[in-house]
């Protein structure tokens, strides 16, 4: 049963333009222009309940206002939303109850409170009793690993850990769906990996759905099974990721560490992307020629190492951008 | 709905309470800041002490008056910023969308943002207010009238600000409206409403409506009327209507931001 449903979703935005100079200044006084942005246009999707799906796509996308409508900051210009049939432009506080958010932008918590103070403060904003929201605090405490800082003034946390306080107060009143908007954003490589497992574990404990936005791949590829991803307001992409690997993978890099230099020259089949200091860097286009017809131009007997690798998760999303 | 309101009122005092609690965490600032705020407060008696050297009567009211509108209009102004001082920084909040994080509470998001915050030099402001009580002469029932009025007189004070402000929803600039509106509201608050003339109080009443925040509490405070008693409840009432009113219309063109902030 899907539990976010969008239909024919958009939201313009009416951004004045003026020329340059006072000259400009003063006539956007007396004879305003306006210019209609289209942030989101048109798009439609649905979210099965216990997914974990990315909602990616470069800056200015329209990923940000698309989960800001569906939490209910902002109102639609056209189409239909329903988180778990409730429509949030219209029943904010209903949803609120049933929906977490965490903005990796924005702050929501009080920076000189304790984590503690600012989780019975959430909890009491969620109409939870003092029991309650004690056994909750335990009961994050330990799966989040927060026992050393709880009672610690969030201003004097690592960005880190102040993320996990952040998901934490967001998850209070166990929200069916969290909306993570960037939530490793400016976090090291192993505090980020920290956070990933924490995810999955919420995911699978809880069986939260998570709605994820990120510019970060590692988010995407180690949490999500499905990706949607968005440019210019509208969606150009909503599928699996083992189907967006095995469609877009058809290109493999070979690296060659030779005795000698090889001579070979681009063709059709492989692009030299790098040949210098004995180590021949080639990309293949596997729908045209396959690994070994090209490993086989090299004498053997020269290679030293080889190593044949997918091209970056990274760089397909980029490709898929660019189109 | 009574159960919603309890829920509500208590998530604001909560919220106040950690806002207070925020202000006080260096001791001496919070106390120089008070005592500062009073004694900046008990200076302005001095123009008026010389005034009346001059003169017996000010628009009709003696020192004492004068002096009692003084602490009306410093208490109503303490209550505003002790209780909702994210009232007068509203537009900034609009314009930089950090109205985001309390739409996704359940909570009414305009209380909720309002008592967000507190500015603890109001303390100051509050605490003079009863000192002037005490110089015009303290009875228990002016002591309960005067901290209704005020009590009215502040929740005016922020709502007027609130009307203002949230024309950030519709015009970019409007905190320069909103700021100008509360500035003028002060100055007014502090002289009788007797030495304007009528073309003056009209405004006073409308566009500047210090007229319902300082000058109706000031005249139930000199003498108690059942009538003036239900005027002023019914003039919170109606601004309260109208505040809330303009506030989720305005609300509805909210347009967020994505800038990096800390609610610090």
């Amino acid at each position: 049963m899907a539990i976010i449903e969008v239909k024919s979703l958009s939201k313009e935005f009416k951004v004045k333009v003026k020329e340059k100079g006072i000259k400009g200044s003063i006539k956007s006084i007396f004879n305003p222009n306006y210019n209609i942005i289209n942030a989101v246009n048109n798009i439609s999707f649905s979210v099965q309940e216990g997914e974990i799906i990315a909602f990616i796509g470069p800056n200015g996308a329209g990923k940000s206002t698309t989960i800001k409508m569906l939490t209910g900051i902002l109102y639609p210009s056209n189409g239909t939303i329903s988180v778990m049939g409730i429509n949030p432009s219209k029943q904010r506080k209903k949803l609120a109850y049933n929906i977490g958010t965490v903005f990796g932008q924005k702050e929501q918590l009080w920076m000189h409170l304790t984590p503690y103070d600012n989780f019975k403060f959430f909890g009491a904003i969620y109409d939870l009793n003092d029991n309650q929201i004690e056994k909750k605090i335990e009961e994050y405490s330990k799966v989040f690993d927060l026992g050393k800082f709880i009672n610690t003034p969030v201003r004097n946390l690592s960005l880190g850990q102040r993320i996990r306080c952040e998901i934490v107060a967001s998850l209070i009143h166990e929200p069916k769906i969290l909306f993570l908007d960037e939530p490793t954003i400016g976090l090291d490589p192993v505090v980020k990996e920290n956070i990933r497992e924490l995810i999955k574990k919420m995911n699978k404990e809880y069986n939260t759905t998570i709605f994820l936005t990120s510019h970060d791949i590692g988010d995407i590829e180690k949490l999500c099974k499905r990706v949607i991803i968005i440019n210019n307001g509208k969606i150009i992409l909503d599928d699996t990721m083992r189907k967006l690997k095995y469609n877009y993978l058809n290109k493999k890099i070979i690296e060659v560490r030779t005795k000698r230099k090889v001579n070979l020259h681009g063709s059709e089949e492989y692009t030299i992307l790098k040949n210098v200091d004995n180590c021949l860097k080639i990309e293949i286009d596997t729908t045209k020629s396959n690994v070994m017809d090209i490993i086989k131009q090299i004498d053997e007997d020269e290679i030293i190492d080889i190593n044949i690798s997918n091209i970056p998760l990274e760089n397909i999303i980029t490709e898929i951008y660019k189109k | 709905m009574l159960m919603e309101v309890k829920k509500q009122i208590k998530i604001s005092l909560l919220s106040i309470k950690y806002s207070i609690m925020m202000q006080m965490l260096n001791k001496v600032t919070f106390i120089t800041n008070v005592i500062f705020m009073i004694l900046n407060n008990a200076s302005f008696i001095i123009q008026w002490m010389v005034l009346f050297n001059i003169k017996d009567n000010v628009g009709g009211l003696s020192f004492k008056q004068v002096i009692l509108l003084w602490g009306i209009a410093s208490g109503t102004y303490g209550i505003a910023h002790l209780f909702f001082e994210e009232a007068f920084n509203l537009s900034k909040l609009i314009v930089n969308g950090k109205l985001d994080s309390f739409i996704v509470q359940p909570k009414n998001v305009l209380i909720s943002v309002v008592t967000s915050r507190s500015k603890i030099s109001a303390l100051g402001d509050l605490i003079y207010g009863y000192i002037v009580l005490l110089f015009y002469g303290i009875t228990i029932k002016r002591f309960i009238i005067f901290t209704f009025v005020n009590i009215c007189g502040g929740i005016i004070i922020a709502e007027i600000s609130i009307i203002y402000n949230s024309f950030c929803f519709w015009f970019v600039k409007a905190d320069i409206l909103g700021d100008t509106i509360n500035n003028t509201m002060l100055n007014f608050a502090t002289y009788p409403e007797t030495i304007f003339k009528k073309s003056v109080k009209l405004i006073l009443y409308t566009i500047i409506p210090v007229g319902f925040s300082t000058y109706m509490p000031f005249k139930l405070m000199l003498k108690f009327g059942i009538r003036e008693f239900f005027l002023l409840i019914i003039s919170v009432l109606i601004i309260s209507l109208l505040t809330f009113g303009i506030f989720n219309k305005g609300l509805k063109k909210y347009s967020s931001s994505n800038l990096m902030v800390s609610r610090i």
